[in-house]
C-alpha cells in the first residue's frame, strides 16, 4: 500500500508526502494532520497537533462502482469490522485475519472459490474504500416537508412561492412531499389529487408533546386508541399520506395550493412585529414525520423571513422597540430569550436527529431571524442554513436549486440517515468528531476517556449527507512512553458508513486507512516532513470554533495561540533568544500564516458580525472539506495582468497594484477589484478599441474564473464587482494582511500596494511576536 | 446557445447579489476547470516585509497622466458570443398545442377524468397566453422544442426541457406547466396502441395549421 512510500529518501520526501497525500485525499476522502504516527501518548502530545483527519464519508467517486453484495464482518462481537486489504488471508484454508482485533475468520460459503488470483475487489489494494450496496426492508421514497412562513413582504412571498413550485419539478415523481404553513397559526395541509384542499390548524403559541401532535393529526397508532390486534393497516399510511404525498400525484394540486397561499391575515399592528410562530411550526413538523416515517430519510425544508416572535422558541417579542440581541446583549447576559429559545430547538433538533430527520433553514431577511437560537436544527441534523437577504434574489433561488443538483449518474447530491462508525486498531483510540453529527454514544474499546469535540463515542448520526460534508475526527496514542508501539507497524482506522441512498438503496461504504508508526525521538524529521500543514490547520481551526460556541472569543484564541507557540518551540529551528534565527521547515512554513488568518476570521471574531451571521459562518465552516475551509480561514488571491498569466499572490495589502485585477474568494464572497490604472483604463474605454482587444480580455479573465466558481459553490456566496476607491473595495481591504497601515506608510515608501486604514496586527508584527515567544528560554 | 446564459442578480433586494445562471449552464458538465486554490507562499523569512514593486515598470501610473494600456500584439483572439442573437423563426402555437392535445387525448383512456380535465384546463391556459402574446420567443422555442421531444417519445429530452422552463422563467410558465409535466409523465406510461395515437392520429395532421 501507498502507506509504505514516504519516509525513505529524504531529498525526496516533501514531493512524495505531496503526492501521498493528494492520492489518500482522492482515493478515501481523508486528510490526517500527521501522516506518520508517534508511537507513544506522550509523545504525541508533544507533537501539538493532534493526530486526527478530515473525513468526507461520501466523496463522489465516479470510478467506483459499488458492489451488490453484504460486507464481510468480522465474527468478533464487539469487532465486527469490515474486511479490507490489510487483513491477512489463507487462501488455502480460507480463512481471514482480522486487521484490528486479530480474530481468525472463516470466509462465508459464497467465497468458496477465492484464491491469490480470484480476490474480491474488497481485499484489492485500490479497493482501500469500497461501496456496498445492501438489501435491507423496503425502499422507502424521500421525503420533503415544506414548512413555510408566510409573514412575508408580498415580493418575497411571490418569489418564494415560485421557487417552492419550481422546486416540484426538481423533485423525484416518487418522492413524498407536504406542505406546512405558518404565520400566527399553523396550518398542515392536507394533500389530496381531488377535491377541496383542506387543512388542519394549530393555535401558534401552544407547546404541544409528539403524542398530541400526532392525535391531533389522526395520526395515532390503533393501539393507542384502544383497538387491539389490528395489523398496521392501510388506514394508518392512508392517514399519514394525507400529509405527504408522491409528486406525481399531488403536483398539479400542489402549485396551486402553494399559488393560493397569501400573505399571513392577521393585521400587523403600528411599532409590532408580526405573530410568527415558527416554534410550533416545526414541532409540528418534527411530530408529524416522527409520527410517519420514524428512521427514514426525510427533510423538513424551513422558510423564515423573520424571527420567531410567538409561542416556544420564541426569540424576540412582537415590540418593534425591543430590537433581537446583539452580541453586547449576550455578553452582558441581556438576551432575555437566548437561554429557552435555545434548549428548545435543541429538543426538537435531537428528535429529529434520532429519526434521521434532517433540517433546512432558508432565512431571507435584512435583519436576524433566530439563526443563533436555531442553528441546532441544522448543525445537529446535517440539514443546510442558508442566509439571504429576500427570497427575490439570484443568491436564494440559486441556492435552493442547488440543493438538488446531481451527480454524473443522475443521483441527487444528497443522503441520508448515515451512520459512520470509526473503529481502531489497539494503539489509537477515538476522541471525537466535529461535523453535523450526533453521537449515538456507542462506548467500545476503542473510545478514548478523552473527548475532542462530540465524543464519547465511536458512532455518530449524520442525517443529511453531502458528497462534499466533512468531519473532523480526532484520536489518542494509546501506548504509554515506556511500551511504545513497536516500530514497523501500521496503525490501521476504519470508517463505516451506512446510509440511504438518494436513489433510496441502503449502502455501506468502508474505507481503511493504515499509516506507519515512528519513533518520535530518532525519527522526528520524518514525522515532520509527514504533516499536512493544511489539514492541521483545518482541524486545530475547528476545534478552537467548536470551542469558540462555549466559550468566550479571548479563552479560544490565548489557546490558539499557545498551541502555535508550542507548535513552533516544538519544530522550529532557532538558539536560544535570537529571534532572528527562527526557521521553519518546508511543511510547517504555511501554518502560522493560517492561524494569522484564522484568528482574524469571522469563525472567531465576532466584531463587525450579528451573531446570527456568526452561527451561518460557522455553521459551514465545520462541515466543508478541506479545500473549501481553507479558502473561508485564508481566502485566496489571484492577480491578473499584462505581466503574465493570473497567478496567486500574497493576501496582503501590498499585491494591491494599480495596473492589476484582483480576484478574492473567501468562499462567502467573490470580489473583483480593478486597481486604480485599470480603473481608469475601463474608464476611458479601451476595451472598446480594436487594438486594445487584449486590455479587453484581461477585464474578461477575472470575470469568466468567478463565473466557474459561482457555478459550483453552495450555497451561492455574494458577488461584488468593485475598484480602486470604491466603497465595496472594503471586503478586500479587510481580509488582506495589513502589511502597509496609515502607521507605518512612510517607511515603506509610496506606491507599493495600498495601505489600510487599521490599528490591526500585520502579519510581520504577528511573526516577530511568535518568533519571540517560541526561541524565549523563559516561554 | 440560447439556453446557456448569464443574468445580473437582483441588486435592489440583495446587496452584492449574483449573476443568474440559467438551468442549461448549471447542468452542463462544467468544463475542466481552472482551479484557482493556490496561494503564494509567503516571502522567505516570513516576518520580512514584503518585497517591494520596482517602480521602473512602464505601466505604473506616471505622475503626469494615465498611460495608455500595452497595445495588442499578436492573432486576435474571437471571444464567445452570448449566443442570444439567434434568428430563427418563432413556433407555431397550433402545431405546439396539437401534439399536447393529442398526447391528452391518448392518456384519457387510462387516467381519470379530473386529472385529464386539470390537464386540459392548463393547455388551455397556455393556448391563450401564447396567442394573447404573453409568452416570450425563448419560451415558445423551448416549448416548441418539448412537444417534439415528447411526439418522438424522447419522455427524458421533454422531462428536462420541462424542467428548464420551471427554472429558467418559472413566472411565466407556472400557470400551465404542471399540467405538461403530468402529461410528459402520464404519456411516459402509456402502451404502445396508445401510443400510436400520438404518432398516427385519427385525422390528418395538417388540418388545424392551416386553419390559423
Amino acid at each position: 500500500m501507498a502507506a509504505e512510500r514516504p519516509g525513505s529518501k529524504r531529498s525526496t520526501v516533501m514531493a512524495t508526502y505531496q503526492e501521498f497525500i493528494q492520492q489518500n485525499e482522492d482515493r478515501d476522502g481523508v486528510r490526517f494532520s500527521w501522516n506518520l504516527w508517534p508511537s507513544s501518548r506522550l509523545e504525541a502530545t508533544r507533537l501539538v497537533a493532534p493526530v486526527s483527519c478530515l473525513f468526507t464519508p461520501l466523496k463522489e467517486r465516479p470510478d467506483l462502482p459499488p458492489v451488490q453484495y453484504e460486507p464481510v464482518l468480522c465474527s468478533r462481537a464487539n469487532c465486527k469490522a469490515v474486511l479490507n486489504p490489510l487483513c491477512q488471508v489463507d487462501f488455502r484454508a480460507k480463512i481471514w485475519a482480522c486487521n484490528f482485533c486479530f480474530q481468525r475468520n472463516p470466509f462465508p460459503p459464497s467465497y468458496a472459490g477465492i484464491s491469490e488470483v480470484n480476490q474480491p475487489a474488497e481485499l484489492m489494494p485500490q479497493f482501500s474504500t469500497i461501496e456496498y450496496i445492501v438489501q435491507r426492508g423496503q425502499p422507502t421514497p424521500l421525503i420533503f416537508l415544506y414548512v413555510v412562513d408566510t409573514c412575508l413582504e408580498e415580493e418575497d412571498l411571490q418569489a418564494l412561492k415560485e421557487s417552492l413550485q419550481m422546486s416540484l419539478s426538481l423533485l423525484p415523481p416518487n418522492a413524498l412531499v407536504g406542505l406546512i404553513t405558518f404565520g400566527r397559526m399553523v396550518q398542515v395541509h392536507e394533500l389530496s389529487c381531488e377535491g377541496i384542499a383542506k387543512s388542519y390548524v394549530f393555535r401558534g403559541t401552544k407547546d404541544l408533546s409528539a403524542k398530541q401532535i400526532q392525535e391531533m393529526l389522526g395520526l395515532s397508532k390503533p393501539a393507542a386508541s384502544g383497538q387491539q390486534g389490528r395489523p398496521l393497516a392501510p388506514q394508518d399510511s392512508a392517514a399519514s399520506c394525507r400529509f405527504l404525498q408522491p409528486v406525481h400525484r399531488v403536483d398539479m394540486n400542489l402549485t396551486d395550493l402553494l399559488g393560493e397561499l397569501q400573505r399571513d391575515p392577521w393585521p400587523v399592528p403600528q411599532g409590532k412585529r408580526p405573530l410568527r410562530s415558527t416554534g410550533v411550526a416545526l414541532s409540528v413538523a418534527v411530530g408529524l414525520l416522527e409520527g410517519t416515517f420514524p428512521n427514514t430519510g426525510a427533510r423538513v425544508m424551513l422558510f423564515i423571513g423573520g424571527p420567531p416572535t410567538q409561542g416556544p422558541g420564541n426569540v424576540v417579542g412582537d415590540e418593534l422597540k425591543t430590537p433581537i440581541r446583539s452580541w453586547h446583549d449576550i455578553q452582558k447576559d441581556n438576551a432575555r430569550h437566548l437561554k429557552k429559545a435555545t434548549k428548545y430547538h435543541e429538543a426538537l433538533a435531537n428528535r429529529a436527529a434520532v429519526n434521521g430527520h434532517s433540517i433546512d433553514i432558508y432565512a431571507c431577511a435584512l435583519d436576524q431571524t433566530g439563526l443563533l437560537e436555531m442553528k441546532c436544527l441544522s448543525n445537529l441534523t446535517g440539514g443546510h442554513i442558508v442566509m439571504g437577504d429576500s427570497f427575490n434574489t439570484s443568491l436564494f433561488k440559486q441556492t435552493f436549486q442547488r440543493v438538488f443538483s446531481k451527480d454524473y449518474n443522475g443521483d441527487f447530491r444528497m443522503a441520508f440517515g448515515g451512520v459512520m462508525e470509526v473503529k481502531t486498531s489497539r494503539e489509537l483510540k477515538i476522541c471525537g468528531a466535529i461535523g453535523p453529527c450526533v453521537s449515538l454514544n456507542s462506548k467500545g474499546s476503542c473510545v478514548s476517556e478523552t473527548e475532542m469535540g462530540i465524543g464519547g463515542t465511536s458512532q455518530w448520526k449524520v442525517c443529511s449527507l453531502t458528497p462534499s460534508t466533512t468531519l473532523g475526527l480526532y484520536f489518542e496514542v494509546v501506548n504509554q512512553h515506556n511500551a511504545p508501539v513497536p516500530q514497523g507497524g501500521r496503525g490501521a482506522i476504519q470508517f463505516v458508513t451506512q446510509y440511504q441512498h438518494s436513489n433510496t438503496q441502503r449502502r455501506i461504504r468502508v474505507t481503511t486507512i493504515a499509516r506507519n508508526w515512528a519513533d518520535a525521538q530518532s525519527q522526528i524529521q520524518h514525522i515532520e516532513s509527514s504533516f499536512d500543514q493544511e489539514a492541521a490547520a483545518v482541524l486545530m481551526a475547528r476545534l478552537g470554533v467548536f470551542r469558540a460556541e462555549s466559550e468566550e472569543g479571548p479563552d479560544v484564541l490565548r489557546w490558539l495561540d499557545r498551541q502555535l507557540i508550542r507548535l513552533c518551540q516544538k519544530f522550529g529551528q532557532f538558539n536560544k533568544d535570537d529571534p532572528s534565527s527562527f526557521k521553519l521547515s518546508e511543511s510547517l512554513s504555511l501554518y502560522p500564516q493560517f492561524m494569522f488568518h484564522l484568528r482574524r476570521s469571522p469563525f472567531l471574531q465576532v466584531f463587525n458580525n450579528s451573531p446570527d451571521e456568526s452561527s451561518y459562518y460557522r455553521h459551514h465552516f465545520v462541515r466543508q472539506d478541506l479545500t473549501q475551509s481553507l479558502i473561508m480561514m485564508q481566502p485566496i488571491l489571484y492577480s491578473y495582468s499584462f505581466h503574465g498569466p493570473p497567478e496567486p499572490v500574497l493576501l496582503d495589502s501590498s499585491s494591491i497594484l494599480p495596473d492589476r485585477i484582483l480576484l478574492m474568494d473567501t468562499f462567502f464572497q467573490l470580489v473583483i477589484y480593478h486597481g486604480e490604472t485599470i480603473a481608469q483604463w475601463r474608464k476611458a474605454g479601451y476595451q472598446e478599441l480594436t487594438e486594445y482587444e487584449n486590455f479587453k480580455q484581461l477585464l474578461q479573465a477575472p470575470l469568466d474564473d468567478a463565473q466557474e466558481i459561482l457555478q459550483t459553490r453552495f450555497p451561492m456566496p455574494r458577488y461584488v464587482d468593485t475598484e480602486h476607491g470604491g466603497s465595496q473595495a472594503r471586503f478586500l481591504l479587510s481580509k488582506v494582511n495589513p502589511s502597509q497601515t496609515h502607521n507605518n506608510l512612510y517607511a515603506w515608501g509610496q506606491e507599493t500596494g495600498s495601505p489600510i486604514l487599521t490599528d490591526d496586527v500585520s502579519l510581520q508584527v504577528f511573526m516577530d511576536h511568535l518568533k519571540k515567544l517560541a526561541v524565549s528560554s523563559s516561554a | 446557445m440560447e439556453d446557456m446564459y448569464v443574468t445580473a442578480g437582483n441588486q435592489e433586494r440583495g446587496w452584492n447579489d449574483p449573476p443568474q445562471f440559467s438551468y442549461g449552464l448549471q447542468t452542463a458538465r462544467p468544463p475542466p476547470r481552472n482551479l484557482l486554490n493556490k496561494r503564494a507562499a509567503p516571502p522567505a523569512g516570513a516576518g520580512a516585509p514584503p518585497p517591494l514593486y520596482s517602480s521602473n515598470n512602464p505601466l505604473a501610473p506616471t505622475q503626469c497622466g494615465l498611460a495608455p494600456p500595452p497595445l495588442h500584439k499578436g492573432p486576435m483572439m474571437t471571444l464567445k458570443e452570448a449566443g442570444r442573437s439567434q434568428s430563427e423563426s418563432v413556433p407555431d402555437v397550433e402545431a405546439v398545442v396539437l401534439v399536447l392535445k393529442r398526447a391528452l387525448a391518448a392518456c384519457r383512456q387510462t387516467i381519470g377524468d379530473q386529472v385529464c380535465n386539470d390537464v386540459d384546463k392548463r393547455l388551455r391556459l397556455l393556448e391563450d397566453g401564447w396567442r394573447s402574446g404573453q409568452l416570450s420567443v425563448p419560451v415558445k422555442r423551448r416549448m416548441d422544442a418539448l412537444s417534439q421531444e415528447l411526439q418522438s417519445g424522447h419522455w427524458d429530452a421533454a422531462d428536462e426541457i420541462h424542467r428548464s422552463l420551471m427554472v429558467d422563467h418559472v413566472t411565466e410558465v407556472i400557470p400551465w406547466m404542471v399540467g405538461v409535466k403530468r402529461l410528459i409523465a402520464e404519456t411516459r406510461n402509456l402502451s404502445p396502441e396508445l401510443l400510436q395515437l400520438l404518432h398516427h392520429p385519427a385525422e390528418p395532421v395538417q388540418e388545424p395549421v392551416s386553419q390559423s
